[in-house]
């Protein structure tokens, strides 16, 4: 019976896939990606994964939709490419090539390419969390995770070196926008912190609250309480940049109190993995915001 | 049986993605090639964590997922403002070295 | 089956066939304000309903609270966005319609 719903999603998510890439409107290839986004969400949540669901529909999804509406208001209308028959032939070939070799190379998966699981098991009680994602993020793989962030600063430099000098014009958004805020607001920091502490043994953690955290932000930057020109962008750029800074922090301590490095003192695991969590919601937070609204070229200047 | 039915999809995504980046030379259509091409490979790598309905799933492709989809984001958001400004500046660049 | 199960698989089906008409009204509709009409129930109506089917069948109280918010999250953002679009629209069509009055001779 399952199957059923397995394969009518499957192809759900083919269909509106292609819809996005070929759809000849902009906004309704947009669209569409919204809508593959979470799709393949709902298919991750039938593979035992709602961390991953969450944060597809959150930010794989919902943020990266936001950011292509926004650069396509921008941007001229896509003009048909003419492409030769070799050409298209060729492409084609390679793609189809591809994804065969990728489906056969799955195939023939032995069955004994179980490796992680049991180190996992055997590892979780050290963790000092009992979620095993949240686990091999901030613990076992923490460096990754530092990485990652590193990555996130990057971007953000880039993009805020790149943005135009005009501040974007707020249109004004009616009388029922600013009671909507007042929910919206206070709620999206109740349900991050909730989504923060939760991610300790069930599905949640760093990544999800700190999307939620970018949603109510974004909604207060729409309704134009929340401004990123002028020196309104120094609290904002602190945060962005607290993550990296407070989580190489706490690997050197790490070091200088165990001998490796991002290794947690024994026992206190929680309590560290629980303080970089934190400085990394925040910090996400932040960034997503940023990289959504931009900056002024020049810095902080008014 | 539901881990088989993702892996193909995740491999036909790959293989859409593609075909339509080296067909299209519109930017923004590649940058959505590009995230639907990740989106792809993070649906095989999920499927291929997924060990039957009662046992609990491999943690370790779940993290690799979720580190993926943070720096997707990023990149996207770093391409879209290169192809903004490209737009935007490319004009005047080719005039320039037009002359 | 109690009568809970049977009320909560009752709204589940509820909600299941306001969502369903939702959909015909996006695809059948014509109009944009038509077809914020239609949406704007599933977003209520439909998400309500089926939040309540799942906590009677979870059959807890407790389960209710994630449950009940999630759903009053989706309305109060739904009607909003509706609304938003349906002005957005409405500004337009004006815009038009003064264009189209002063382009008259």
């Amino acid at each position: 019976m399952m199957t059923v719903f397995d394969v009518m999603l499957a192809a759900t998510i083919l269909w509106t896939a292609w819809t996005a890439l070929t759809a000849p409107d902009r906004t309704a290839a947009i669209a569409a990606f919204l809508v593959f986004g979470l799709f393949v969400g709902l298919s991750w949540v039938r593979l035992g994964a709602p961390d991953v669901a969450m944060a597809e529909a959150a930010i794989g999804s919902g943020l990266t939709g936001a950011l292509l509406l926004r650069a396509s208001r921008g941007m001229t209308p896509p003009a048909p490419t003419r492409v030769t028959a070799p050409h298209r032939a060729a492409a084609v070939i390679t793609a189809a090539g591809v994804a065969g070799v990728l489906a056969w190379a799955v195939l023939v998966l032995p069955e004994a390419a179980v490796v992680y699981d049991p180190l996992v098991d055997a590892n979780i009680g050290d963790s000092g969390v009992s979620n095993p994602v949240t686990a091999v993020l901030l613990n076992f793989r923490a460096w990754d995770t530092l990485l990652e962030l590193v990555v996130l600063l990057a971007a953000l430099l880039l993009v805020a070196a790149l943005r135009p000098i005009r501040a974007a014009r707020m249109a004004d958004l009616g009388p029922l926008y600013p009671p909507f805020l007042r929910i919206m607001a206070p709620l999206s920091i109740f349900l991050s912190a909730h989504l923060l502490w939760l991610g300790t043994s069930d599905p949640g953690g760093a990544f999800q609250a700190g999307a939620v955290l970018c949603g109510g932000l974004l909604a207060l930057f729409f309704g134009g309480t929340l401004k990123t020109d002028g020196p309104d962008v120094m609290p904002l750029w602190a945060l962005a940049v607290m993550g990296v800074v407070v989580f190489v922090g706490a690997g050197l301590l790490a070091e200088a109190l165990t001998g490796t490095l991002l290794e947690y003192p024994d026992g206190a695991d929680k309590a560290w993995i629980l303080t970089i969590e934190s400085a990394l919601t925040l910090s996400i937070g932040a960034t997503l915001l940023l990289l959504f609204s931009g900056l002024r070229q020049g810095g902080a200047r008014p | 049986m539901p881990d088989l039915i993702y892996h193909g999809v995740g491999a036909g995504l790959v293989g859409m993605a593609l075909y339509r980046a080296a067909t299209c030379a519109d930017l923004l259509t590649r940058i959505l090639a590009l995230n639907v091409l990740a989106v792809g490979i993070a649906a095989v790598l999920v499927a291929a964590a997924y060990r039957g309905s009662d046992v609990p799933p491999d943690a370790v492709p779940h993290a690799f997922v979720l580190t993926g989809i943070v720096v997707l984001v990023a990149v996207t958001a770093a391409l879209l403002a290169l192809a903004e400004r490209l737009e935007r500046d490319g004009d005047a660049g080719r005039d320039n070295a037009d002359e | 089956m109690t009568l809970l199960e049977l009320f909560g698989y009752a709204c589940l089906c509820g909600g299941a066939a306001f969502l369903l008409l939702a959909a015909l009204g996006l695809w059948r509709f014509s109009d944009l304000y038509a077809r914020l009409h239609a949406l704007t129930k599933a977003d209520t109506a439909g998400v309500a309903l089926v939040a309540l089917g799942a906590g009677c069948l979870d059959g807890r109280l407790v389960a209710i609270i994630p449950l009940g918010l999630t759903a009053i999250l989706v309305a109060v953002s739904g009607a909003t966005t509706g609304h938003l679009i349906a002005s957005a629209a409405l500004g337009e069509d004006e815009g038009e319609d003064e264009n189209e009055e002063a382009a008259q001779p």
